[in-house]
């Protein structure tokens, strides 16, 4: 026991924290291509680089909410890209000033999000097939009010917002990154509904003996993951500078991907923010490191899915290693 | 001072009489025993207590008060603590938060303070005398230790009615002896405790009263235990007298062994496993749990790698790597110990769990699999078997345990197999079942299966097995020859496992 309790606090317990394999991965690659190309580390690149990571933060914590339920979103993009559209559209035909076009924005995605909830909590069909459908009806919405055209009324404070920088290479929409991974991690390590939307993930028969309401915790994720499309989606109309019906066609499997990169268990349970974190910046340094080296994009699809092999074999040979420590606790 | 009483309750399902007009009494510092058979009405009962079913009629009353709870957590903010059979904690959550798991906010978001949570479920784990720190992660913790967490957090809603389903399935007779002088100190402190359990040794040695359930009505409500004896309630239970069941020692079957294992070392830890299994003769694999018997069962059947030693089919030396060719190539079956998890797809039909077996040899040649090919093999067994199911095409997790333990073993006996390796027969399975299956294994070895039996129940290992191999620790400590003498035997099988403690 007390061998097996040494190395527990050794080295094994660095490898156990989630984000060290993917931490260590981001670095080296980092590392690896400015040898090669040392204009990757230019100040404007990193800016680039960042504002990518920002907006693909946020999309990932969207899917990380109903990852550590157990559940998984399809309509995660799609909202986001109907609170898109809307936040634009309401201040280019309407005229509505920002700040209001931006609450209205975060109460659409939130209302989306509880839209879903509410149907997975009480019929308990599959969230698989509500948010399937929820994909459709929110695309549907998006293009019958856009007729697939963009709106290009971005005003110019939004604009700036986008790509305009704080400090040097630190775009503005690292700000808005950065609250929403602080908020989340305070809400999966110390918040009541975090712990009851990780309990939910982990047991839910446990769950709700225990006297958790499993509907409202479903309900919350929902609403949490809603609120999180809508700001990947107002973020990256800054960052595109243009309303375009398109925004969030393209989410869904880097939002499952980071995650699972960073240590998520899909059957829930599990998350980490600071996995998922790093999980962004390889997707993000490999996407960006193949096109300086002119490689074929195909390229980056084949590599995007070598690292979710890579992650998800990671994971399963740490809980087989857990088991097996356990096992042997209990023989001996 | 009557705590929690159920009155004239009734509870029917499509098709079936669950509950006729039951009742129970439970009081204040009294350990109420709740016995029946698989299917005479104890976990329905249960349900209705708890709020996850609603009486037809009748009522339940808490403390002179109707209750109808409409969902297990009405129930537990009601003062019921319920233990269930299968454990319900969060693993990857630490102790404390576990028992604190529906408090630790006042609200969705508020902040969790987890020094107050850690330290209020320190005064429940002092309470249990259980020395664990409540911030280790729950994954940690023995299955004795998980099963106090749990009733530490049914004790902590202030209970004053617990409910225990069970609660030494997976304990081993120490742990349970912890158990039962926490029980009795609760008890003494004035909780009403519902005691479920199969062990009629452990429902004499803790509990003063006892409702006995048959067929969804009262064999007897709230009896004084100390006034009955053990055939009294086993009378009551299956309706006539405990069968006695001392079988006359069989001849040794003077034959070449079917499987012999011989210096035999195993991925999973085995080492120097000597063993031989004759057809027709039972072989028990005694230990205790985490004596690596199980584990031995899944190593012979190609789950883990061979390290060492050698393994004999028939006398030729094999190699087995997988299930399917220890089954198709081999003849070797496995009943497992976990039914609803490893033998049996609770979603299929029987008639698709009872054929899975020999759906490669009974397929036509273009691979077409007929169900009354299937019945044809399967039906008779089922028949012999006495199993009782509205149809075949009833869907299996719908049956009782007892039940379901028959359909895991015709599956095997339709397949025609030479060995077959049964793993805990008769875990949370009624008495008449219990009986039943072990003439069953007889039946088997007499028509020249070679069986080799894994059980921890001592009495079952003295009643059905020829001779008894002791494991312990991953090894065969020694063999005791099974004259059926339960005393001598009982102590022979301890002395090799203790030998090792002692040195």
């Amino acid at each position: 026991m007390a061998a097996m309790a040494s190395t527990d606090s050794g080295l094994t317990k660095a490898f156990d924290n989630d984000w060290i394999g993917p931490g260590v991965v981001s670095l080296a690659a980092a590392i690896g291509i400015s040898v090669f190309q040392p204009a990757f580390l230019s100040s404007f690149n990193i800016f680039v680089l960042l504002s990518a990571i920002s907006v693909n933060m946020v999309i990932a914590l969207g899917q990380l909410v109903i990852i550590g339920l157990g559940q998984m979103n399809l309509a995660l993009g799609s909202i986001g890209g109907l609170v898109a559209i809307s936040f634009v559209g309401v201040i280019e035909k309407f005229g509505v000033p920002v700040p209001l076009a931006l609450v209205l924005a975060l109460a659409i995605g939130m209302f989306a999000g509880m839209a879903s909830g509410y149907v997975i909590a009480r019929t308990a069909i599959s969230a698989f097939i509500i948010t399937l459908a929820g994909l459709q009806i929110y695309k549907g919405i998006n293009l019958g009010i856009t007729e697939a055209q963009p709106f290009y009324g971005v005003p110019d404070l939004v604009k700036a917002f986008g790509n305009g920088s704080v400090l040097g290479p630190l775009p503005w929409l690292l700000v808005p990154a950065v609250l929403c991974s602080v908020s989340m991690w305070y809400l999966f390590n110390r918040m009541r509904i975090g712990r009851h939307i990780l309990a939910m993930g982990c047991n839910p028969h446990a769950a709700e003996l225990s006297g958790i309401d499993p509907k409202a915790t479903i309900v919350w994720a929902h609403v949490l993951s809603g609120l999180l499309a809508a700001v990947a989606g107002v973020m990256l109309v800054a960052k595109l500078q243009i309303g375009q019906p398109t925004i969030g066609d393209d989410w869904l499997i880097s939002s499952f991907a980071a995650p699972v990169i960073g240590g998520a268990v899909l059957s829930g349970g599990k998350v980490s923010v600071g996995g998922t974190f790093f999980g962004v910046v390889i997707i993000a340094i490999i996407t960006q490191g193949l096109v300086i080296f002119n490689i074929d994009p195909f390229v980056v699809q084949i590599v995007l899915g070598a690292l979710i092999l890579w992650a998800v074999a990671i994971n399963r040979l740490r809980e087989v290693r857990i088991a097996k420590l356990q096992a042997r606790g209990a023989g001996a | 001072m009557t705590a929690l009483q159920v009155s004239h309750v009734s509870k029917s399902f499509p098709g079936v009489k669950a509950l006729n007009d039951v009742s129970m009494t439970m009081s204040a510092g009294s350990v109420h025993a709740l016995l029946g058979e698989n299917g005479a009405g104890k976990s329905t009962l249960i349900k209705i207590i708890t709020g996850i079913y609603q009486p037809d009629s009748g009522s339940v009353t808490m403390n002179g008060t109707p209750v109808r709870f409409a969902n297990p957590r009405q129930a537990a903010a009601g003062g019921l603590g319920v233990v269930h059979q299968e454990r319900n904690l969060v693993t990857r959550f630490s102790v404390g938060e576990n028992i604190m798991l529906d408090r630790l906010g006042a609200r969705a978001l508020s902040s969790v303070d987890y020094t107050a949570i850690h330290r209020e479920a320190e005064k429940w784990l002092k309470l249990l005398d259980l020395e664990v720190d409540p911030r280790s992660i729950v994954s940690r913790l023995s299955v004795a230790q998980m099963q106090l967490v749990e009733i530490g957090k049914a004790l902590s809603l202030q209970s004053k009615v617990l409910l225990l389903d069970e609660p030494t399935a997976s304990l081993t007779p120490n742990e349970s002896t912890v158990l039962f002088r926490i029980l009795r100190r609760l008890r003494d402190d004035g909780v009403a405790i519902g005691f479920v359990s199969h062990k009629l040794e452990e429902v004499f040695d803790i509990c003063d009263r006892v409702t006995v359930l048959r067929d969804g009505i009262n064999a007897c409500d709230t009896a004084d235990l100390t006034k009955l004896n053990r055939g009294d309630v086993v009378q009551m239970m299956i309706g006539r007298a405990e069968r006695i069941t001392k079988r006359a020692p069989r001849p040794k079957p003077d034959v070449a062994p079917y499987l012999e294992l011989d210096g035999y070392a195993s991925g999973l830890g085995h080492r120097d496993i000597c063993l031989s299994v004759r057809p027709g003769e039972i072989v028990g694999l005694y230990g205790l749990v985490g004596a690596g018997r199980s584990e031995l069962a899944r190593a012979i059947l190609g789950l883990s790698k061979q390290l060492g030693g050698e393994v004999k089919v028939e006398g030729k030396p094999v190699h087995i790597t997988s299930v399917a060719e220890a089954l198709h190539r081999h003849g070797i079956g496995y009943v497992s110990e976990d039914r609803k998890q490893e033998g049996l797809i609770l979603l299929h039909s029987v008639l698709a769990n009872g054929g899975i077996t020999i759906w490669r040899k009974l397929a036509n040649r273009l691979g077409f699999l007929r169900d009354s090919t299937v019945h044809a093999d399967v039906g008779p067994v089922l028949r012999r078997l006495e199993l009782k199911t509205p149809s075949v095409y009833q869907t299996i997790g719908n049956l009782s345990g007892g039940n379901q333990q028959k359909v895991s073993v015709a599956k095997w006996i339709a397949a025609g197999v030479k060995l077959l390796i049964i793993d805990e027969p008769t875990v949370g399975i009624d008495i008449k079942t219990k009986a039943y299956l072990h003439d069953l294994i007889h039946e088997l070895a007499g028509q020249g299966t070679a069986v080799l039996l894994i059980t921890s129940d001592m009495p079952e290992m003295v009643d059905v097995a020829d001779r008894i191999l002791v494991m312990d620790g991953y090894r065969i400590k020694g063999e005791v020859e099974n004259d059926r003498n339960y005393d001598a035997v009982s102590r022979a099988i301890m002395g090799f496992i203790h030998g090792r403690l002692a040195a």
